[in-house]
């Protein structure tokens, strides 16, 4: 067998993919939500173009004010435009839910197609796993906070290490799948290494399973984000961070509503978006439904 | 099942080990040195070292962790740098309110949770279906804090039908069942779409079994086909989800116990980070960790208890 003919009896994940768009574009529900989540992404990259108010320019002129003509979402308990901190905290949250997935999406991965293709690993890194896997992420983040002090890296961090586990258990169970096949004892018997053998052949296959996992769980991350960020082990105030505003305005609850309201509004669109999409991605890409 | 026992049991020991080392690492990167704190202000050098070294503070890392696991084991957890009082002392008080907290929250999920999914399953298809689902997928997707926030803000401020804060006393009083409605409902509502869900599912593939139609040509009601053949088979994967949400509820209950003032071991977490108390911070997520450890191995009973097969 040539090297050609191994490549090509490989990789399923690229045909896969215009038929999965061709069946997302056809899922209307998904479809908007697409879109909302795109244009809530472009909001939060150009929030500084969308908003001429400085979320961190207090004015203790217009303390609290109601949502109105001049700020859309009102003004919080210092007379920051509440529109400006939300679209910066989007920024924020959207940006570390994604490091942190991206981050435990890696280790997670290479721990989890390692312990398939290294059959002598297995047991030691899934078991290991396993010991993660029952420490509540939200008890992570208490001990990170804890040890290293409240802050976003520390919320990044605690989100990153409860998404190793699962990620892990997701590739481990799709490399299974690929690691006896033929065409991996012919990528051997040509001599090539592990390191391409795992990268060419078994990440490749892994991908759409693994991708559909982060998917889903980014609602999930985000959620824990922002508990984490509320109960105070996140970006400390006066950071235009979703679960911190809440926080803060917490105490206005009576008063002025809005200012604790707004953001939770917020997270919620945000990761109800996200959990539609990733329930989508679900149906599209597992084989079982497809079939 | 005494061998699912002592199975679970031994999985458990190497988690175990890894809580306490994460809670022995909380007390040596703590920037407060014990001695100082236990000698108090003005304290001389000779004193200091004395302390150190009968607290152990002097010995290579390994060898403290050593010695730290047999002091909790005695449950000695150390005093807090805060009010000096024994970190176990106020944990006893806490552990009692986070107790009842999750408790009474698994109360109003778990039968509403089931009852929704079971309706959902049996109406599959119809807008009943699709509002239960939909609602279910809203319900995972808002953050704990919002319902309880929504709650207080209707139910509390605007209306002032409840209590919000704090806890109202035993909960065969009165004033303790009022304190508890408005938290028990705000933790349980987290946990009702997953368990609807989950429900729904299992529900759906029994309702399709032959026995189930054996039942209904048998003359039974609906209700009763539902209730006494198809819910007990669909439980196991409803009460395996439950166990695997613990995490959820215990996170939740940190969340829950912050807004609604409620004195509990979460809540204490929070405010002994917020404060560097390094002693009661370990404490609490000790606790907090292994009360998560027993949660599962009650829910594996329960599985056991519930699907004879896994006993063989």
């Amino acid at each position: 067998m040539t090297q050609q003919s191994v490549a090509v009896a490989a990789p399923r994940s690229a045909r896969t993919t215009p038929r999965a768009l061709q069946r997302l574009l056809k899922d209307k529900i998904a479809l908007v939500m697409l879109i909302l989540l795109v244009l809530i992404i472009l909001g939060a990259i150009f929030a500084p173009l969308l908003t001429s108010f400085d979320p961190y320019r207090t004015s203790l002129r217009n303390r609290n004010v109601p949502p109105g003509a001049l700020h859309l979402f009102g003004t919080d308990e210092q007379g920051r435009d509440l529109l400006a901190r939300v679209l910066f905290g989007i920024r924020l949250t959207l940006a570390s839910g994604f490091i942190s997935l991206f981050l435990g999406g890696i280790v997670g991965t290479a721990i989890g197609v390692c312990a398939a293709y290294y059959k002598r690993a297995d047991n030691i890194l899934m078991r290991a796993m396993d010991t993660v896997l029952s420490f509540p992420a939200i008890l992570l983040g208490l001990a990170i906070a804890g040890i290293s002090g409240p802050g976003t890296w520390s919320v990044i961090l605690a989100l990153a290490i409860s998404t190793v586990p699962p990620i892990a258990r997701v590739a481990r169970s799709s490399a299974l799948s690929v690691v006896n096949q033929d065409y991996l004892v012919a990528a051997r018997a040509l001599g090539l290494g592990d390191p391409t053998i795992l990268r060419r052949y078994v990440l490749r296959n892994c991908a759409p399973s693994i991708l559909v996992y982060v998917t889903l769980r980014f609602g999930q991350v985000i959620l824990l984000g922002a508990s984490l960020s509320f109960l105070g082990l996140g970006a400390p105030p006066p950071a235009a961070e979703l679960g911190t505003m809440v926080s803060q305005g917490r105490a206005l609850l009576f008063t002025a509503p809005h200012v604790a309201l707004v953001p939770c509004f917020a997270i919620f669109i945000i990761v109800l978006i996200l959990n539609v999409l990733g329930d989508a991605a679900r149906d599209i890409f597992d084989p079982k439904i497809q079939q | 099942m005494l061998r699912v026992v002592i199975n679970r049991l031994l999985i458990s020991i190497p988690v175990l080990i890894g809580v306490l080392f994460i809670g022995f690492l909380l007390l040596i990167v703590a920037p407060s040195d014990p001695a100082a704190v236990i000698a108090g202000e003005g304290a001389t050098p000779e004193l200091l070292a004395v302390l150190r070294q009968e607290l152990g503070l002097d010995r290579p890392v390994l060898e403290r962790f050593a010695l730290y696991l047999q002091r909790v084991l005695q449950g000695d957890l150390g005093k807090s740098v805060i009010n000096k009082a024994p970190v176990i002392e106020e944990l006893s008080y806490a552990m009692g309110p986070t107790f009842e907290l999750m408790l009474c929250a698994l109360l109003v999920a778990v039968p509403v949770g089931i009852a929704l999914g079971s309706l959902a399953a049996v109406m599959r298809g119809r807008w009943i279906d699709r509002v239960i689902m939909m609602s279910s997928v809203a319900g995972l997707s808002m953050p704990g804090f919002m319902i309880a926030l929504l709650a207080i803000q209707y139910f509390g401020l605007h209306w002032g039908l409840l209590p919000f804060q704090g806890r109202g006393g035993p909960l065969w009083t009165w004033s303790g069942i009022l304190h508890m409605v408005l938290p028990a409902t705000t933790l349980g509502s987290i946990l009702i779409g997953p368990i609807a869900r989950m429900t729904r599912t299992a529900m759906l593939e029994v309702l399709t079994l032959d026995y189930i139609r054996t039942a209904r040509a048998k003359g039974l009601s609906e209700l009763k086909v539902v209730l006494k053949h198809a819910l007990r088979t669909a439980l196991p994967p409803v009460v395996t989800l439950i166990g695997l949400q613990a995490g959820y509820l215990l996170g939740g209950a940190v969340v829950t116990e912050t807004i609604f003032a409620w004195p509990g071991v979460g809540r204490l977490a929070i405010s002994a980070i917020a404060s560097s108390d390094f002693p009661m911070a370990q404490g609490t997520i000790l606790v907090l960790a292994v009360s998560f450890l027993i949660i599962n191995l009650m829910v594996d009973l329960i599985y056991c208890w519930l699907d004879p097969r896994i006993r063989l």
